[in-house]
This record gives structure tokens, sequence and C-alpha cells, in this order.
């Protein structure tokens, strides 16, 4: 569904993205994590032909965005952080506004979108009445208009309250239930991508320095914890055997390729140490991001 | 799709309310101006150069008269100002307020809606110019009947016109329409400017600033022999229908630069504004 070829960024001499690529296939829920100036929303300007890139190719459902705005924008809706609308014009007449932009639309169409985000019975008031969830909304509805089969969200979160937060969240995967969409979202907040997304990508200073699946981070392959009263005599034994590869801040190993957690026990016991607790190390998608982010700085 | 974006277009323009700011202060200006022509020696003044020129003053000072005597100072002050304001706004703004991004997320492309904003801007110019006249007519008929016209001060070669009304009424429509054409070149250099990555006051200034130094060089005497060259040397060309017989070619030589300055403009900013990046 979208397809970044080695795209480079400069912006006066700065370096915004450097060599970015990545795939997202149709149906998945993709993240774009990145601290501020990562180079996330560049990225997604150039996915939007907002930005010019300085090399490479972005392609959306297969036509590169340069050569052919018109056939690589149609199946797309996009949602920005703090959603601006012409304040002075109610919602329905914005929404009619911005669907001339992309194909002629229908007033039943357009009713139809604002039922979906449910905004019936405000759709005529003026947008500066509205609050920052509805202009959330209002965003989601205009992203929706052109029946998109992409939707690119830039932090949509950004700014809501808690409530808020929940709803985008629900909301996005309603959108992918319900509507069968690919979905691109950047976002800093962890937990939300942790819940949301099926794969992720992490930029660093316009770098990626990684692409995968959340669940094979959340697993964290191979590190386990164990709890023992002899931590390092334990350590010793198991690397000895090969059964381990590395330790961690007493408290973590990591397996050597092929063995198990059942293995370990067994060598642990048979060597008179004892194990209060063994199990397969769970991660946040933070601790990961912060250890990656740490890691790529160190380097 | 054209005509519906089109619409759109003129609707967020005409829909906030700083647009009619420019209308307004026209009304108030307008109302101003006339209660003074009515109210001081101004009207004593224009009646004792007709009556030394040998005209009945009853006759000429009439409702046409004052609203060319009304016109002037506006076109000169009020209308560049709420021109260039608009067409300072017509990029600039939008890429300020964070709109324009979410425009550009679509599938149009940049030299469309430029178009698209540009032609609503020529509509803008257009009513606002139009209405400038209409208003002025129609408050001078209120206090003055509806008699021959005089055009005093402003012809290059001779000091005053006189005509009888349906002529006078005649030739201050050509004026407003090649004051239209004035109008719409003022707004293709804001919007040239506004196509940049600038703000919105900063469009409108630098165009303001452009015309100041194009109507100070046209006066200094070096440029004399060169005043076609600047583009407010052609601003004047509506006052030329009032002068007999009527120039017309030379009118249409300088309706076709300032056209032709705002196609460039056009040009420039569209230009500008494709390869230029949308960033929030």
């Amino acid at each position: 569904m979208i397809q970044l070829t080695n795209v480079s960024k400069k912006f006066a001499g700065r370096i915004a993205v450097d060599d970015l690529s990545f795939r997202v296939a149709r149906g998945e829920i993709f993240g774009l994590l990145g601290h501020n100036g990562a180079g996330k929303s560049t990225a997604i300007g150039m996915m939007l032909g907002q930005v010019w890139p300085t090399g490479g190719e972005v392609k959306i459902c297969g036509h590169d965005v340069q050569s052919n705005r018109r056939a690589a924008l149609m199946p797309v809706g996009a949602i920005f952080e703090t959603p601006v609308f012409y304040d002075y014009l109610s919602g329905a007449r914005n929404l009619e506004i911005l669907s001339t932009y992309t194909a002629p639309t229908s007033k039943a169409r357009i009713r139809e979108v604002i039922e979906w985000v449910g905004l019936t019975g405000r759709a005529q008031s003026k947008v500066r009445t509205y609050s920052h969830g509805m202009r959330s909304r209002l965003a989601l509805a205009q992203a929706l208009l052109p029946k998109p089969e992409l939707l690119i969200l830039d932090e949509p979160s950004d700014g809501l309250d808690p409530e808020g937060i929940h709803e985008m969240r629900q909301t996005i995967l309603r959108l992918q239930r319900e509507l069968g969409l690919t979905i691109l979202l950047s976002s800093h907040l962890l937990n939300e991508v942790e819940q949301l997304c099926t794969r992720i990508a992490v930029l660093q200073q316009g770098k990626k320095v990684f692409e995968g699946n959340v669940a094979d981070v959340k697993s964290a392959r191979g590190k386990v914890t164990l709890k023992t009263s002899d931590f390092a005599n334990a350590a010793k034994v198991l690397s000895a055997r090969g059964l381990i590869t590395a330790t961690e801040k007493e408290k973590y190993i990591t397996l050597s390729e092929g063995r198990s957690i059942a293995e370990v026990t067994q060598a642990l016991v048979a060597a008179g140490i004892a194990v209060d607790g063994i199990w397969q190390h769970e991660q946040t998608v933070e601790d990961f991001y912060l250890n990656l982010i740490k890691a790529a700085a160190k380097s | 799709m054209f005509f519906a974006q089109l619409k759109n277009e003129l609707w967020k323009l005409f829909g906030k309310k700083r647009t009619y700011i420019g209308f307004g202060a026209f009304v108030v200006a307008q109302t101003a101006m006339l209660l003074m022509f009515k109210y001081t020696r101004w009207q004593g003044q224009f009646e004792r150069l007709l009556a030394g020129n040998g005209y009945l003053a009853s006759e000429y000072i009439s409702a046409l008269t004052v609203a060319v005597v009304m016109l002037v100072p506006q076109i000169l002050l009020l209308m560049p100002l709420y021109v260039t304001l608009t067409g300072g706004d017509l990029v600039a703004k939008e890429a300020e307020d964070g709109t324009l991004r979410m425009i550009l997320s679509r599938p149009i492309s940049r030299v469309r809606l430029l178009l698209v904003k540009w032609v609503a801007g020529t509509i803008f110019s257009a009513v606002l110019v139009l209405a400038l006249g209409a208003i002025a007519l129609g408050f001078a008929r209120l206090l003055f009947p509806w008699k021959n016209m005089f055009v005093f001060g402003e012809l290059p070669h001779q000091i005053f016109g006189l005509f009888p009304p349906g002529e006078g009424l005649e030739l201050y429509v050509f004026a407003h329409l090649f004051m239209t054409v004035n109008a719409i070149a003022m707004l293709s250099v804001a919007g040239m400017f506004s196509c940049f990555n600038m703000k919105p006051a900063a469009a409108t200034i630098l165009a303001l600033s452009f015309l100041f130094l194009s109507m100070v060089m046209e006066h200094i005497p070096f440029f004399e022999t060169y005043q076609n060259w600047f583009i407010t040397y052609h601003f004047a060309a509506w006052v030329l229908v009032f002068q007999t017989p009527v120039p017309w070619p030379q009118i249409f030589q300088s309706e076709i630069l300032l056209l032709a300055t705002s196609a460039t403009a056009f040009v420039i900013g569209a230009l500008a504004f494709q390869v230029r990046d949308i960033k929030s």
C-alpha cells in the first residue's frame, strides 16, 4: 500500500530524513515512532506530496506520489495533529469544501460520514463552537469522505484528554475492523502504538533504527526473567553449559538459539541452585523504544 | 469540478468577516466624503469653477459628478489596501492556519488550487470595485440630482470634462471596468508574494511596497521616458475614459499590460508554490 524506497530529505543542509525505506501492507496498522524532529512528519509530508524528497521514491498503491499525485492520493485520507478548519463555517460546509478537492461527493455521503463519526446534530454549527474532541471527529470525517483505502494519521491523539484518546483509539480499531482500512499512525504515545499497531518503524534523527512486528518486540525473543537468590552463580552455570548468551541487571538471561526455559530450569536444579521463578520476559513497546533509542544514541 | 471548487473558494472568502471590513470602510469613507462635499466649502469651490468657465453649476453638480469626486481618494488609498490584503491571504493565510496542509493531502494539484484561488480573488476584486462604484453613485443620488457629469482635475491632457447624464453613466461604468483590471493586477502581485514561504501580512506589505515604489519611480523626472515600464502608470487608464476624445488605443494598451502583469505574477506565484515544501 505504501512503499518508501531510499527516501531522503534535506532542509537547508540539515538532513531530516536519511535513506528511509519501508513498506506498509494492505490491511495493517503501521506505527511510525520517533522523538520530536526524528523525521516522522517529514516522511508523512513526502507520502502526501507536500514535501519534495531530495532523493528516493514514494509510492502509494503502486503510484509515484511525485509524478502521479492524483492517482496516488485518490484512495488516501489524512489527519494531522491539532485539526484545523474554517472556524467561521459550519462542520458540514467544511466537509463540503474539502470533498471537492478529491472528487464530487454527494450530500448523502457527507451525511453518512457525519453520522459515522457521531457529529449528527452539530454538523450545522460553526466549527468555532466545537470542542477539541469534536474537531478530531470532524477531522476523521473529512478523511473518510473520499472512501479511502489508506488512512494516514499524524499524531491523531495530540491534545486530546484521556477520554478523547481512548475514543480515538477505539475509532481507529473500528476503522480497520469495519472498513478494512490500512492505517499508518505516527504517534508519541507508545502505549497507543502498542495497543493498535501490528508493525512499527522507529526513526531517530531521520534514520530508521528499527522495523518489525509489535508481537516480536513484546515477546523480546529469548529474553527470560530469572528469580533466584544466587543469580551470579546461576549465570555462570548456564553460560558454562552454553544455555545462555547474556545476562542483564541480575534479573534477565538471554537464551542461546534453540534452548528452552525447561532446559535452563533443569540445569539450575541439577546444580543445586534454587529457582524462585522463571518466565518468558514480555517487554512493553516503551521499554523497547527507550532501549533502542539509548543504544542508537551510544552508537 | 472546477466550478464546485470555485464556489467553495468563494464561500471561504465571503464567509469570513474580515472580507467585509473593506466594504465597510468604503461605505464609511464614502458617507464622510459625501457629507463633506454637501456641507463644507468644497461644493462652493466646484460651483465657482463651473461658473468661471461659463457653465451653470446647478446643471453639473449632480450624482455622477459627486460620485467621481468620492471615488478618487478611495481608489488611491483604500482599494489597494483591501485588495492586497485579500491577495496576501490567498495562500499564505491557509498555510499559516494549517488548512493548506489538509487541502494538499488531497489529489488536487497545486497549480489547480492556485488557479481556483486566483479566480475567486479576481471575482472578489471585481465585486469590491463594482460595489464601490454602485454605492458611491447610490449615496450621491440620495443627496444630489440626476444631471450632467463634470469631471475635474484628473485628466492628463485637459482641465475638465463635461458629459450629458447618459454618456456620463456609460463612461462611469467603463471607468469601473478598467479599475477592476487595476484591482486584479494588485491582487495578483500580492497573491504572488503569498505563494512564497511568508506570513500573509508580509505578502500584503511587500505588494504595497512594490506598488508604492513603482508610483514613486514613475514620478521621478529621470524615469519620465520609462513611465510605460511602471505598473502604476497604467493604473491611471480608467481616468482616460473621461478625456475627449477617449484615447481607446492607449487605454487598451494599458489594460493589456496590466492583464499581462497579472498573468506573469500568477505564473511566478505558481512556480514558487509548486516547488515549496508545505510543513506544519
